[in-house]
C-alpha cells in the first residue's frame, strides 16, 4: 500500500524456447510477451483485454510468481516478482476461469478449508470467509458435497471463491466467468465490482476476452495482442478514439469473398464472418459517403442487404481499429 | 517475533491442511481396504510359499512379511510423494499451492505425515494379518531400538520422497515413468523378500542410500538376532540412518527452492496434457 | 439387409477403435523419452522383478540351480511378466483417462467400442512386455543354462496355450477396467495389485501343492495356473507339479480354453454392470486423487 502502482511492469518480456526433434522443422522460440510496460494504481479494477494467445495468462503467470520474465521487471505493490517472490504471494490471489481446484474426495467446505490454511487464516476466520463466499457464489447448500459430485459450473464457483478467502490486496481473475452461464456470470461480476469498490486499496487485474465484461467492470483497460500492449486508457476515452469515425455493422445474403471489401476507399477497417444462413460484415468508414460504395459493393457480389445499423463505438471497435482483426479472429499461439 | 510466530503458524495451518484430505481419503474410500491391504497381502503370501516351497528356515518368512508390511511405504513415498507434483500439476493445483505464501516443505510434509499415517495403517494390517496367517513370531530383542530404527528409516525415507518430489517438479511424463522404474528395481536392491547381505558387499552399499535398505535389514536383525544374515550391525546401521534422514532433510529442502525458481525460468510449473 | 450392414459397421468401429487405442497407448508409454531410456525402463522394472526370485531361490539353495524346481520357478516368474503388463496396461486406462487426461467422458460420447478401445490400450505394454520376457527368458538360458531348446520345444502346444493365455489375461484386464471405473485411485495400481495377488494362486513361481486344499481349489479354476502349465510343459517337456501331473497336453489345453472362455463372459457381463453403475452414480469423470 506504501507504493504508487499496485501492479508494475518495466519492458516486461517473455520468450519461450520451442523443443524440437530432429529433422523437425519451424521457429524455437515463441514471444509470449515483448516490451510491457504497465502501471495499475491501488484500487483500481484493471482489465486486460485481448485475444486467446495473445499473452494475457502469461502476464498473469509472470505477475502471480509462477512464471520469471526473460527480459524487463514486474512489481506487485512494489514488490519485485522475481526477487522476492514469497512477499508477492502474502498478498495476492488468483482465479483461472474454466478451471477447477482441490481434491474430488473433499467436500466443498473442505477443499476451501485446505486452501485456507496455505494462507495461515486460524479456523474461526476460515469458516466465516468460507460461509460468505460460498453464499455468493451461491453454493451455501452444497457446503457438504464432495466436489467430485458438482457440476462444472460449480466446480467454477467453489474456484472463484476460493480467490477470495485470503482477504487478497491484489486479486488476479484471468478469465473469472468463461464457460459459465449469463446469469452466474453476472452474479460474480457484481460481486467483482462490489468488493472493489467497497475495499478502498484492493485492486484486482481481469484478464477477458469479452468486451462486455472489461466495458462494465474496468476502470481502465489495456489492449494487448501478440505480447503487445496497443493502448491503455479508461473504456470511454478509448472509444473516444474512434469519434468522427462512422460503424456500421450489415448483414447480408451469403457473400462468398470478403477480402475486397477492406480495399474500398473510405474503409479504414473491416471484419467480415460468414454466419448461420447470413454474412455480417463490420465496418469502420472514414465518413458516412463511403458506405455508399460498400453497399454497391454487396451488390456488385451479387448479395442482398438484410440489416444495417449504424452503431456507437464498443471495444470491439477500438480493438478492430488497433489490430485489423476481431477479437474472436483467433490469432493461435 | 511476530512475523516468526506468524510463520510457524502459517507452517504448521498447510501442514494440517495438506495431510487433511489423506486422511480423510481413508474414510472416504473405503476400496483401499481392499486393494492396499488384501491384495497385498496376498502376493507377500505368495513369497512366503516360495520359501516353503524350498524348503527355507522359518525367519524367513518374518523376513517376508515384515518385507511385504514395508512395501507399502515405498510405494507411498513413489506414488504418493514422488510423483504427486507431477499429478498437482495436471489437475491444476500445483499453482494454486505455488501462488500462496508458505513454504513448500511444509506442503510436502504435509503430504507425507497424512501419506505416513495412512500408510502405517496398511502396513500394520498386512504385518497383523501375515504373522496371524503364517504363525510368524517375532521376538524383539530391544524395543526402543526397534522403534528408533523404524522411525529413522520413516524419516530418511520421506526425506527422499521430498527429494524426488522436487526433481520431478522439472518433469512432465518423465517423472511417472521414473517412479514406476523405481518400483521392482528397489525391491530387489532393497531386499524387500530376502537379507539384502546375500546381494554381496558393495551391491548392498551402494543399496544403503535407499534407507528401506538399511531400516528393513536392522528391523530384521532386532527381531530375529540369531539369524545371522545381518549386513551390518544394527548400531553402524541406525547411524547412517540417522546421517541420511539429515542429509536427505537439508538436500530436500536445498533442491525444492533451486528447482522451483529453474521451473518457473523455464515456465515448467504450469505445462499440463503431458 | 441392414443386419449385415450394421454387422459391418459395427466391425469397422470396433477396428478402428482397437487401431486408435493401440496408437494413442504406445503414444502415452513411449513418446516422453529417448528410445534408450525408454527401453531400459521397459527392460529393467520386469527383469528387476523376475530376479527377486532367482535371489531367494539362490539364498535358500546356496547358490545351486540343479533343483528342477528353479526352470519351474524362473519360466513361470518369466512369463508372469505377461500378467501384470496386460493387466495394468487394460486396467490403468481407464484411471489415466478418467482422473489424468479427462477423457473418458469423451470416448464414451464417440462411437467407439469401448472394450476394444481398452484392448488396444493394452498393446503398448504387451509389447513392452515381450521384450522383457525375452531378455528374461535369453538372460535364464545363457547365465543358469535353463534347459530350453528353441529348436526342440513343442511348438504345437506352445503358441495355442500362448495366444489363449494372452486373450485369457486381457479379459481379466477388462473385468479389473470396470472394477476401477467404480473405485477410487490408490496407491497400489488395481493392475499390479491383482496381478501380485494372482502370483499367490495360479502356481506361478510354486507348485499348487504347497498351498492349503481351499487356495488349490481356487488356483485349479483359474486360466493362468493352465497357461503358465502348458507353456512349462511345451518349453522344457515336464512339470514339477504332482496336482497337474495327471492332467495330458491335450487336457490342459482344453481346460485353458474352457476357462478362458468363461472368464471372458464373467469379465465382459461384469464390466457393463460396472459402466452401469458408475453411469448411475455419475462416475464416469470423477476426480479421486488425494
Amino acid at each position: 500500500m506504501n507504493h504508487a502502482c499496485a501492479i508494475k511492469t518495466e519492458n516486461l518480456g517473455r520468450v519461450y524456447q520451442i523443443k524440437r526433434k530432429r529433422g523437425e522443422s519451424g521457429p524455437t522460440t515463441l514471444v509470449a510477451l515483448e516490451d510491457v510496460n504497465l502501471a495499475v494504481r491501488h484500487g483500481e479494477l484493471f482489465g486486460l483485454l485481448g485475444p486467446n494467445g495473445a499473452g494475457k495468462t502469461t502476464l498473469i503467470k509472470i505477475l502471480t510468481t509462477l512464471l520469471t520474465p526473460t527480459s524487463g521487471h514486474a512489481f506487485v505493490d512494489g514488490i519485485d516478482v522475481v526477487e522476492n517472490p514469497q512477499e508477492v504471494r502474502r498478498r495476492i490471489n488468483m482465479v483461472s476461469g474454466g478451471e477447477t481446484c482441490g481434491y474430488g474426495l473433499l467436500t466443498v467446505e473442505e477443499n476451501l478449508w485446505m486452501f485456507t490454511q496455505f494462507y495461515g487464516l486460524d479456523s474461526k476466520t476460515a469458516r466465516e470467509r468460507i460461509q460468505s463466499m460460498l453464499e455468493v457464489v451461491g453454493l451455501a447448500d452444497r457446503a457438504k458435497t464432495k466436489s467430485y459430485h458438482l457440476s462444472t459450473g460449480m466446480k467454477q464457483k467453489m474456484n472463484f471463491a476460493r480467490g477470495f478467502l485470503n482477504d487478497p490486496q491484489i486479486l488476479f481473475l484471468d478469465e473469472p466467468t468463461l464457460g459459465l452461464d449469463v446469469q452466474t456470470s453476472r452474479i460474480l461480476r457484481d460481486f467483482v465490482k462490489r468488493w472493489v469498490r467497497e475495499r478502498p486499496g484492493k485492486t484486482i487485474l481481469l484478464t477477458t476476452h469479452y468486451m462486455a465484461e472489461a466495458d462494465e467492470l474496468c476502470d481502465r483497460v489495456a489492449i494487448i495482442d501478440q505480447g503487445k500492449i496497443l493502448a491503455c486508457d479508461t473504456p470511454a476515452n478509448l472509444k473516444r478514439r474512434l469519434q468522427g469515425a462512422s460503424i456500421f455493422k450489415l448483414q447480408t445474403t451469403p457473400l462468398e469473398t470478403l477480402d475486397h471489401f477492406g480495399r474500398l476507399p473510405g474503409v479504414s477497417q473491416f471484419v467480415g464472418h460468414r454466419r448461420n444462413g447470413h454474412t455480417e460484415l463490420n465496418f469502420i468508414l472514414e465518413d458516412e459517403n463511403a458506405l455508399v460504395k460498400v453497399l454497391d459493393a454487396v451488390q456488385a457480389k451479387g448479395g442482398h442487404l438484410l440489416s444495417l445499423e449504424k452503431r456507437e463505438p464498443t471495444l470491439e471497435d477500438v480493438f478492430i481499429h488497433l489490430v485489423g482483426r476481431g477479437l474472436s479472429d483467433e490469432t493461435g499461439d | 517475533m511476530n512475523n516468526f510466530r506468524r510463520e510457524v503458524m502459517v507452517f504448521l495451518r498447510t501442514v494440517r491442511g495438506r495431510a487433511y484430505p489423506r486422511l480423510i481419503g481413508l474414510q472416504r474410500e473405503k476400496s483401499w481396504m481392499f486393494f492396499e491391504i488384501f491384495l497385498p497381502l496376498l502376493g507377500t503370501s505368495a513369497f512366503v510359499f516360495i520359501y516353503r516351497a524350498l524348503g527355507a528356515k522359518p525367519e524367513f518368512t518374518g523376513f517376508v512379511v515384515l518385507g511385504g508390511a514395508m512395501t507399502a511405504y515405498w510405494m507411498n513415498v513413489l506414488w504418493s510423494m514422488a510423483t504427486q507434483f507431477y499429478w498437482e500439476k495436471e489437475t491444476g493445483n500445483l499453482a494454486l499451492y505455488l501462488i500462496a505464501p508458505t513454504s513448500r516443505m511444509a506442503i510436502l510434509l504435509g503430504m507425507a505425515l497424512g501419506g505416513m499415517a495412512a500408510t502405517t495403517v496398511r502396513a500394520l494390517a498386512v504385518l497383523l494379518l501375515g504373522s496371524l496367517v503364517f504363525q510368524v513370531t517375532f521376538t524383539v530383542s530391544n524395543w526402543g531400538a526397534l522403534v528408533l530404527v523404524f522411525l529413522l528409516t520413516l524419516v530418511a525415507l520421506y526425506g527422499l520422497g521430498m527429494i524426488f518430489a522436487s526433481a520431478f517438479l522439472l518433469y512432465g511424463r518423465e517423472a511417472w515413468h521414473m517412479a514406476n522404474l523405481l518400483q521392482e528395481p528397489v525391491f530387489l536392491l532393497s531386499g524387500f523378500y530376502f537379507p539384502i547381505k546375500s546381494l554381496g558387499f558393495w551391491i548392498s552399499a551402494g543399496a544403503s542410500l535407499i534407507p528401506i535398505t538399511l531400516g528393513l535389514d536392522a528391523m530384521r536383525q532386532i527381531l530375529y538376532p540369531q539369524a545371522g544374515w545381518g549386513f551390518l550391525d544394527v548400531g553402524t546401521e541406525t547411524t547412517i540412518l540417522a546421517l541420511l534422514s539429515v542429509v536427505f532433510l537439508i538436500a530436500a529442502h536445498r533442491m525444492l527452492l533451486f528447482l522451483e525458481n529453474v521451473a518457473r525460468r523455464e515456465g515448467r510449473l504450469t505445462v499440463r496434457g503431458q | 439387409m441392414t443386419i449385415p450392414v450394421l454387422q459391418r459397421e459395427t466391425w469397422r468401429e470396433s477396428l478402428r477403435s482397437l487401431k486408435v487405442a493401440t496408437w494413442l497407448g504406445w503414444q502415452i508409454e513411449s513418446n516422453w523419452t529417448e528410445p534408450f531410456l525408454f527401453a531400459v525402463y521397459s527392460i529393467a522394472k520386469p527383469v528387476a522383478g523376475a530376479m527377486i526370485l532367482v535371489v531367494m531361490y539362490l539364498v535358500v539353495s546356496g547358490g545351486q540351480t540343479n533343483n528342477p524346481l528353479f526352470p519351474y520357478i524362473y519360466l513361470g516368474n518369466a512369463f508372469y511378466i505377461y500378467v501384470g503388463s496386460v493387466l495394468m496396461g487394460i486396467s490403468w486406462a481407464v484411471i489415466d483417462d478418467r482422473e489424468h487426461y479427462g477423457v473418458l467422458k469423451y470416448i464414451y460420447v464417440s462411437p467407439i467400442h469401448v472394450y476394444f478401445y481398452l484392448l488396444g490400450r493394452g498393446v503398448a505394454r504387451t509389447l513392452t512386455g515381450t521384450i522383457a520376457v525375452i531378455i528374461t527368458l535369453t538372460f535364464g538360458m545363457l547365465v543358469f543354462k535353463l534347459p530350453v531348446n528353441l529348436l526342440t520345444m513343442n511348438h504345437a502346444l506352445f503358441w495355442p496355450v500362448f495366444l489363449i493365455g494372452l486373450a485369457g489375461l486381457a479379459l481379466i484386464g477388462i473385468l479389473l477396467a470396470g472394477l476401477t471405473l467404480i473405485t477410487a485411485r490408490h496407491n497400489y495400481f488395481m493392475g499390479e495389485a491383482v496381478a501380485g495377488a494372482l502370483y499367490l494362486l495360479c502356481g506361478a513361481v510354486f507348485p499348487l501343492d504347497v498351498l492349503p486344499k481351499s487356495l488349490q481349489y481356487i488356483g485349479l479354476g483359474l486360466p493362468m495356473t493352465y497357461w503358465l502349465e502348458g507353456l512349462r510343459r511345451a518349453l522344457i517337456g515336464t512339470s514339477a507339479s504332482p496336482l497337474l501331473a495327471p492332467f495330458s497336453n491335450e487336457t490342459i489345453l482344453i481346460i485353458l480354453l474352457g476357462s478362458t472362455l468363461l472368464v471372458g463372459a464373467i469379465s465382459l457381463g461384469f464390466y457393463r454392470w460396472c459402466e452401469r453403475r458408475a453411469k448411475e452414480k455419475g462416475l464416469i469423470d470423477m476426480q479421486t486423487m488425494y
